[in-house]
């Protein structure tokens, strides 16, 4: 706040910049643009979710006023609503969205406080050379590392989940056809491709922990485990939560996962919602039912994410700056 | 090119870092054995500090398998087994390079015919240039290849547009949200801080509208169209980031050229521009791997002849039977040039990158 008006207040004696208002124009175009292919999109889809629109009659009209009447799909109401919220699948997809943010969010927390842990230890030397290496995953592209876990959990030859199931002298899985081994395999790849971030913060997070407090417990003859409990768990809290916040709102609308190793099969019956609603409108070329199910998914995403800020303060960075 | 010489710098004291840090961890293991023999330290510790050590070379050699599994198989000619009949098997037995030639494919400039008619006179000079080539794919028995080079093409005429346009969205915005007070500030800075949050997962569940809007305005399998997207998806996070990152550059620098009378754009070309040259660095290589590694919009928007590198890699992979080496070798010569830029990234532009900005 200072730091701004203070340059304010001396740029303001030049008489090009007199109105101050007139810096939102610096900003409007990045706006507007922004909006153009958001906000349009939104109220496409909330128009879109009240009709029958289907390929055939979605790119019927002439020209491209047609955009403005949806081409020639008929208006019916809340119908789609009705026949999304009636239909086990959507409800099925719905609780395995949840159930994948429960689990993937608890598996990436563990994951990443314990990797955290180790790649801080005082007795591991050549930690600095670690933890740059560990975090490899996050330079990765996102659908290169989907594919390759896609490869790993294959049940052709050569996928190496099977090969390691068969050098520990187990049976080979069919990971992707059957539905739970296909959860398990979702959770293990997000929880490999979230990683990264979680242990970048809760690294930062315990070198900020002081090293008093850790002494004077030991000093009253707390064990490893109450010192973490007590000591450690407390004072990571903090960014711990801001960044499971993160990973669970991106679990929520994990896609590439699903959608990558076998279209949220067998059945559909992995569909996480937001590929649910994808394969509802293209797949299945329900448009109408399609956009009703992307827009209680977003109706959700931003509840979720309201809920977080409020819980998180993302935003005092906001209110302060 | 401050910018340039501080990489150039750090490199210096990485390589100086790796090269020094066998000689200290002898000189340590010395003093060490040192002190056990004459009874200073006590034997356990030096051995929990091993075993520890050992344990978390494990666990990281663990993590990071997944990408030794992928170079492997790129490597070895017919597919990556770590499971043969003698037992596992951490080398490929056969490395043969013929899978990145499959992908890489012929490498030649072909043979021009240039005539050239010089004006008002008879003479036309015809030159016929060389054919140049630097890798013919079948000299290795590589017959036919992949369209990775199509591909390539694709992203770049994706990628390149996308970066121009973000650009010019993204850093006068950058610098008045983070120098100057207007109206609705603080709600735009709000909105776009929770954006940055919904990201992704928000444009998948507009695909459905949006992919409408392109079809009848006949905007879809237009590489352009997809980079204005792409641009304006990127706006909210890179704005917010480099807005960051000009916070940091201290007023009195901006003062100083004002009370030395220079005009407000010159402010903003000789103080601002070059202090955030990091920043501004680190949100290229955001904006421009947004548009290289985007697959979802990219697949459902253009068309088989104009698929982007992510599109291509999915399409081997989707295919009943993979094609082992051949899919590995494709997916790492997308991913290192990603990776070797991001290693630097994080490493040298690390200042552009703080999250501290989040909290406040």
């Amino acid at each position: 706040m200072s730091t701004a008006s203070r340059v304010v207040d001396r740029v303001e004696q030049i008489p090009f910049l007199d109105k101050r208002d007139a810096s939102l124009l610096f900003v409007l175009p990045g706006l507007f643009v922004f909006s153009a292919f958001m906000l349009f999109p939104v109220l496409y889809l909330v128009g879109i979710s009240f009709t029958n629109a289907e390929p055939a009659n979605l790119f019927a009209g002439e020209g491209a006023l047609a955009v403005l009447t949806f081409g020639d799909a008929m208006f019916v109401g809340l119908e789609n609503y009705v026949a999304v919220l009636t239909d086990p699948t959507f409800w099925n997809s719905f609780g395995i969205t949840w159930l994948f943010v429960g689990t993937s969010v608890t598996l990436k927390l563990v994951v990443s406080i314990s990797i955290a842990l180790i790649v801080t230890s005082e007795r591991v030397r050549g930690k600095r050379v670690m933890r740059s290496l560990i975090i490899l995953p996050m330079g990765l592209p996102a659908i290169f590392t989907i594919t390759v876990w896609r490869g790993i959990f294959s049940s052709a030859e050569f996928g190496l989940a099977n090969q390691v199931l068969r050098s520990l002298g187990m049976g080979t899985v069919s990971w992707l056809s059957e539905r739970w081994m296909a959860f398990v395999a979702y959770n293990i790849t997000e929880a490999w491709l979230a990683y990264p971030f979680m242990v970048i913060i809760t690294v930062s997070a315990l070198q900020d922990v002081p090293k008093e407090l850790h002494e004077a417990a030991m000093v009253d003859g707390a064990g490893y485990f109450s010192r973490f409990f007590h000591v450690t768990l407390p004072s990571i809290k903090r960014p711990v939560l801001f960044a499971s916040i993160l990973t669970a709102a991106a679990s929520f609308q994990q896609f590439l996962i699903p959608f990558v190793f076998n279209e949220g099969g067998p059945a559909r019956q992995n569909e996480l919602v937001v590929v649910y609603g994808y394969r509802e409108a293209f797949s299945f070329a329900e448009y109408g039912e399609g956009a009703a199910i992307s827009i209680v998914a977003v109706a959700f995403i931003a509840a979720f994410m309201w809920l977080n800020v409020k819980r998180g303060k993302l935003a005092d960075g906001v209110s302060e700056s | 090119m401050s910018l340039l010489s501080g990489i150039v710098r750090k490199l210096r004291e990485d390589a100086e870092n790796i090269l020094l840090t066998p000689v200290e961890t002898a000189r340590e293991a010395k003093y060490t054995v040192e002190g056990v023999r004459r009874g200073e330290i006590p034997p356990s510790k030096p051995l929990k500090t091993l075993g520890a050590t050992a344990g978390a070379l494990v666990l990281v050699a663990g993590l990071m398998f997944p990408i030794y599994w992928i170079l492997m198989a790129a490597l070895s000619g017919s597919g990556g087994s770590i499971y043969s009949s003698g037992g596992l098997t951490l080398l490929p037995e056969n490395p043969s390079l013929q899978p990145f030639i499959w992908v890489v494919g012929d490498l030649i400039v072909p043979a021009y015919a240039v005539s050239i008619n010089i004006p008002l006179t008879d003479i036309a000079i015809a030159v016929n240039t060389p054919e140049i080539a630097f890798l013919d794919a079948s000299d290795y028995g590589v017959e036919r290849t992949s369209d990775f080079k199509h591909f390539f093409w694709n992203s770049l005429t994706v990628s390149i547009p996308t970066v121009i346009i973000a650009m010019c969205l993204i850093v006068p915005a950058s610098y008045a949200l983070s120098r100057r007070e207007f109206i609705f500030r603080r709600k735009i800075l709000f909105t776009y801080v929770l954006l940055t949050q919904v990201g992704g997962g928000l444009g998948i569940a507009l695909l459905i509208g949006l992919y409408a809007v392109y079809v009848q305005v006949g905007l879809n399998n237009s590489k352009l169209a997809l980079s204005v997207y792409y641009a304006a998806t990127a706006v909210p996070f890179n704005t917010w980031l480099l807005k960051t990152y000009m916070d940091g550059i201290p007023v009195s620098y901006e003062e100083a050229a004002v009370v030395d009378g220079a005009p407000p754009w010159r402010v903003v070309t000789e103080v601002i521009i070059p202090l955030s040259a990091a920043g501004l660095a680190t949100v290229f290589i955001f904006v421009f791997l947004t548009g290289w590694t985007e697959f979802v919009v990219a697949q459902t928007l253009l068309g088989t002849e104009n698929y982007t590198l992510p599109v291509g890699l999915f399409s081997l992979v989707s295919e009943y039977s993979i094609p082992w080496a051949r899919f590995s070798a494709f997916a790492l010569t997308f991913a290192a040039p990603i990776m070797l830029v991001y290693l630097f990234a994080q490493r040298y532009i690390e200042g552009g990158l703080s999250f501290s900005g989040m909290e406040g």
